[in-house]
């Protein structure tokens, strides 16, 4: 069985690399005024940890060559008409996402707390008459965990703000989350030029060395991976 | 700090950071396309950055079912 594994969208007269992962053949498929660049695989796919790094090197290089638009990895397609057909559906969107993010970079910010176990309790509660119940101690250990992320979600957005102000970005170009584990204090994802992102890279890493209570890795500059879709009414990012 | 994520160097963690959007982000066709990481090797990625990368397809896979 043959499948397309997708790589990236370009326009369709933009170049690109000969080969796909694995020495396999590498093919752009196109539809109207884009081209959707993909991996011809024979047999079952069975992915590893360097087919997602080789797709990263890949889809850098057709970013390189021109506007271009990362696709998830791990997108198959059965064959060059289901290509055309999805291209074809989503033209408008497709044509959109290339022309705002020609030219542009990612830099990733991630933020680790430094103390990931701390605990801060809200205030206790009216200690009632009599030994303490088992139902009120776990209200209580739940009550104090509720406060403990809380807070630290209001600390992590306020970095955030922060950040983004300190580096001058405006919304658009920005994509957070917020203690998406309890480890990482703050993902963020910012939009600069190519030949802008460098420099952002290392304004970055000044800022979140200023940071108390966290430590940053400021990686990139990598495909747009983050900005490929509209920010939704109203969402902050 | 003591989660596993801290005592990893910064390069490793830029690397997982990759990772997570290779796993999480980029366009997403719609249509006749399936996303599917089956078969990736994701023993090494017992990170919660990751780990949040590996739910979210999950979910992905069990509402498309």
């Amino acid at each position: 069985m043959t499948r397309l594994f997708a790589h990236a969208i370009t326009r369709r007269a933009t170049g690109g690399p000969l080969v796909g992962l694995r020495g396999k053949p590498l093919e752009q498929i196109t539809g109207g005024e884009l081209g959707l660049w993909a991996t011809r695989w024979d047999g079952e796919p069975t992915l590893s940890r360097d087919d997602a790094f080789a797709h990263h090197d890949l889809v850098a290089v057709l970013c390189e060559a021109g506007p271009c638009l990362p696709v998830r990895f791990g997108t198959w397609l059965s064959d060059a008409g289901a290509v055309r057909r999805s291209l074809d559906a989503d033209q408008e969107r497709f044509t959109s996402a290339i022309d705002r993010l020609a030219d542009r970079r990612e830099v990733a910010v991630t933020l680790l707390w430094r103390d990931p176990s701390a605990v801060r309790p809200g205030p206790a509660l009216p200690d009632p008459a009599g030994p303490r119940s088992t139902g009120r101690a776990f209200l209580e250990r739940r009550r104090t965990a509720h406060a403990t992320t809380d807070h630290r979600r209001r600390e992590a957005e306020a970095i955030a703000v922060r950040l983004r102000r300190e580096l001058g970005i405006g919304q658009p170009d920005v994509r957070h989350e917020s203690c998406p584990s309890a480890e990482v204090a703050l993902t963020m994802s910012l939009l600069a030029r190519t030949d802008e992102a460098d420099a952002l890279k290392a304004r970055a890493t000044a800022a979140v060395a200023a940071i108390a209570g966290v430590r940053g890795v400021v990686s990139g500059p990598w495909p747009p991976y983050s900005f490929t879709e509209e920010l939704e009414r109203g969402h902050g990012g | 700090m003591t989660g596993p994520l801290a005592a990893l160097p910064d390069e490793e963690l830029s690397v997982l950071d990759l990772a997570d959007r290779l796993l999480n982000r980029g366009v997403v066709i719609t249509g006749e396309a399936t996303i599917s990481v089956a078969g990736v090797d994701l023993v090494y990625l017992g990170l919660n950055v990751i780990l949040t990368a590996v739910e979210t397809i999950a979910q992905r896979e069990a509402r498309t079912r």
